[in-house]
């Protein structure tokens, strides 16, 4: 019957190429070069697609009632950041002084690259590709933010693209710190874990710290701002979830960036 | 099917490839759906490619689907995952609908929805597992808790329009869709009498069904007569096929002879004479020709010496006593003196035919009986000389079986489709 002798040889053929390519990834640890073709490849075809697709994106979001809730939210916030922004103002002149005390001279180091999501990884990874790459200046290991915080760190990058390993990632690990108390701990993403709501998990080292919810948490800061510069807010503690006797506190983390709309987001380039 | 069509269907596949990557990426994945899944259109794309198109178009666009799914930008997992599955659901896909539409002559949207829906599940669950496998820190169990069930969910509603857009794609003419006629013919005799339509087709049996029915004395109504009392509904499903002219010889009852409603295409004519046997020689004798007289008739096993009232139609039968009705008890043959020996022969005749019938000892061998309880003497095969043909030539499978005893105890490809026709029409062994 046609197709059932010629078929087999095809299969196996093609299985080996796939389990091949399996193992060189596998010992590569992801970056093997197929994923530096794909993404040459894929890159300009998922920007065409994505600006193609933007204005019905847009259209579903207000088909789906998402505006009016948005734009309710947005006037709360806005009231909530003028407030914020005259404390920060005294906070600011502060700084300038402190930081020119210390010789911390953070504000010339860095500058900001801004992109714009073009595609989305599976079910399982959370991960999204930027239209900006090794052209505008981005390379690996860099932080990734968006107007409401943290929003995750670049694995790769091609000339005209890169990945973003969202910090809701289950393979994502962030060094942070507590506002205030200054307690140091790490978070990290659930996945799919939780199903389609996006939250971190929070280990804080300190088995004796305050922990509890409201509380603010911001990055902690790698050596040379990679993956993660410090300072930049993660989320609030929703939930303090740690056993009594246990040796660290844990608590659940809602992230103050929404992983499920992200539009423009902003990379951290060192200069 | 016009060349320029055929191209541009080869065309159209690496396009709705290309398309399905591109949607799923910037799209679907991005798009805020409920639940934490989104629908794969790669692989419901690969599906119904291998429904429509086969396991092979099947195996090489899941193979190329995946591979893309798996080295484009924002993809976490190792590079060749999701290829080493797709390539898997479009294989057995595709060898899923040519075995139906093997065993069944068919191919409805039905079978081919249920098909496409099984291989879409199995392939959300074999990216989950091969992940788990490979421990990708992504796929985890309560991961794969939050997300197949999802994924399957959203995969099996899109399964028909997939299957709807993609069969309007690659549709082709309807001649080659058309069922295979021979099957078709058979299916539908045997569900009518297995159904119980007695009235139409008087005393078909088949072998260990039901009890043996009592033959008739009189042995002069038909075995099976397909011409006459067949509904008209039951023959639409083969365009190919034409009802039209019943081969009837003579008044006789028409014998159940598959051979002969192809004998009309020039591909089953071969059949007729697969072997000149020993006597290829000897010209068909006349009743009562002087040659007749003085030879006994030679044990090739194609016995051409017969009485020349029944010649006609034995000739044409086919010849292997491998559906053969019961011959009437009239004819020359069962009055003549010497009682032939061979496969062809319908009753013995020493015995009175009620008899034969209560004597039977094992009705299981052979799957249509004949009225002839007497199993044919097996005789050695002539040799393979020059001026026998190495092998019969190939027809369709139905329509020649090589022989009915070696199918049955042989490992064969043949046993596997007479025991796949056997449980299609209802008889359990």
């Amino acid at each position: 019957m046609h197709g059932g002798r010629g078929t087999r040889p095809v299969l196996i053929v093609l299985l080996i190429a796939a389990i091949a390519l399996i193992t060189l990834d596998f010992r590569d640890a992801g970056g093997s070069p197929a994923h530096s073709i794909g993404a040459d490849v894929f890159g300009p075809v998922e920007r065409t697609a994505s600006a193609v697709a933007s204005p019905f994106e847009s259209l579903f979001r207000t088909a789906s009632g998402r505006d009016s809730s948005e734009i309710a939210s947005l006037q709360k916030q806005n009231d909530q950041l003028r407030a914020q922004l005259a404390q920060a103002q005294v906070t600011t002149q502060e700084q300038a002084q402190l930081s020119k005390l210390l010789q911390l001279t953070n504000a010339g180091h860095y500058r900001v690259v801004a992109a714009t999501v073009i595609a989305a990884g599976g079910a399982y990874s959370d991960t999204v590709t930027i239209d900006a790459g090794t052209r505008a200046g981005i390379t690996t290991n860099e932080t990734v933010l968006n107007g409401d915080g943290l929003v995750g760190t670049v694995t790769a990058a091609t000339g005209s693209s890169a990945t973003v390993l969202l910090a809701t990632d289950a393979a994502a690990t962030i060094g942070v710190r507590m506002e205030g108390t200054n307690e140091i701990g790490a978070v990290t993403g659930t996945g799919s874990t939780l199903g389609a709501v996006q939250q971190l998990k929070l280990t804080l080292f300190s088995a004796t710290a305050v922990l509890q919810p409201g509380q603010t948490i911001v990055t902690f800061g790698s050596v040379g701002g990679r993956p993660y510069v410090a300072g930049v807010p993660v989320g609030t503690v929703t939930q303090v979830t740690s056993q009594p006797g246990a040796l660290t506190q844990t608590a659940v983390v809602q992230p103050f960036a929404d992983f499920t709309g992200l539009g423009v987001v902003g990379v951290v380039v060192s200069k | 099917m016009t060349a320029l069509r055929r191209i541009a269907q080869a065309l159209a596949i690496p396009v709705i490839l290309l398309l399905a990557v591109t949607l799923q990426l910037a799209v679907v994945n991005r798009a805020p759906l409920p639940g934490a899944a989104a629908p794969d259109l790669v692989l419901l794309a690969v599906a119904a490619l291998a429904v429509c198109a086969g396991p092979m178009t099947g195996t090489l666009a899941g193979f190329c689907g995946g591979l893309a799914l798996d080295i484009a930008p924002p993809a976490a997992h190792l590079a060749g995952e999701y290829a080493l599955v797709f390539c898997l659901v479009g294989y057995a896909c595709g060898r899923a609908r040519n075995a139906i539409i093997y065993a069944t002559g068919e191919q409805t949207m039905v079978t081919s929805l249920t098909v496409m829906a099984l291989g879409v599940a199995a392939g959300e669950a074999g990216k989950a597992a091969l992940g788990m496998m490979l421990s990708d820190p992504d796929v985890t169990s309560p991961a794969i808790k939050h997300v197949l069930p999802v994924a399957i969910v959203y995969d099996l509603l899109l399964c028909p329009f997939a299957y709807w857009l993609i069969s309007l794609m690659l549709r082709r003419p309807a001649p080659e869709r058309a069922p295979r006629p021979e099957f078709a013919q058979v299916a539908t005799a045997f569900r009518a009498a297995s159904a119980g339509a007695l009235g139409a087709v008087p005393s078909l049996r088949l072998a260990g069904s039901t009890l043996p029915p009592v033959r008739p004395p009189a042995r002069q109504e038909p075995k099976l007569r397909l011409s006459a009392g067949r509904p008209s509904s039951l023959s639409g499903t083969s365009a190919a096929f034409s009802p039209a002219k019943p081969p009837h010889v003579s008044g006789r009852a028409v014998k159940l002879n598959f051979a002969e409603h192809a004998a009309g295409t020039a591909a089953s004519r071969p059949r007729q004479r697969t072997s000149p046997g020993k006597g290829w020689l000897r010209a068909r004798p006349a009743a009562g020709s002087p040659a007749l007289k003085h030879r006994p008739p030679p044990k090739g096993w194609l016995r051409a010496a017969r009485p020349a009232t029944a010649a006609s139609l034995r000739l044409r039968s086919p010849g292997k006593g491998w559906l053969r009705a019961a011959r009437p008890a009239g004819t020359p043959a069962m009055q003549s003196g010497s009682p032939p020996k061979g496969w062809l022969h319908a009753a013995r005749p020493g015995r009175p035919a009620g008899t034969a019938a209560l004597s039977r000892t094992s009705p299981r061998r052979g799957w249509l009986r004949p009225a002839k309880p007497v199993q044919p003497a097996r005789r050695k095969k002539p040799g393979r000389g020059w001026l026998r043909p190495a092998r019969p030539p190939k027809l369709s499978w139905y329509a020649k079986s090589p022989s009915s005893q070696w199918v049955r105890h042989s490992h064969s490809p043949w046993r596997s489709r007479r025991q796949r026709l056997l449980a299609l029409v209802g008889v359990r062994r």
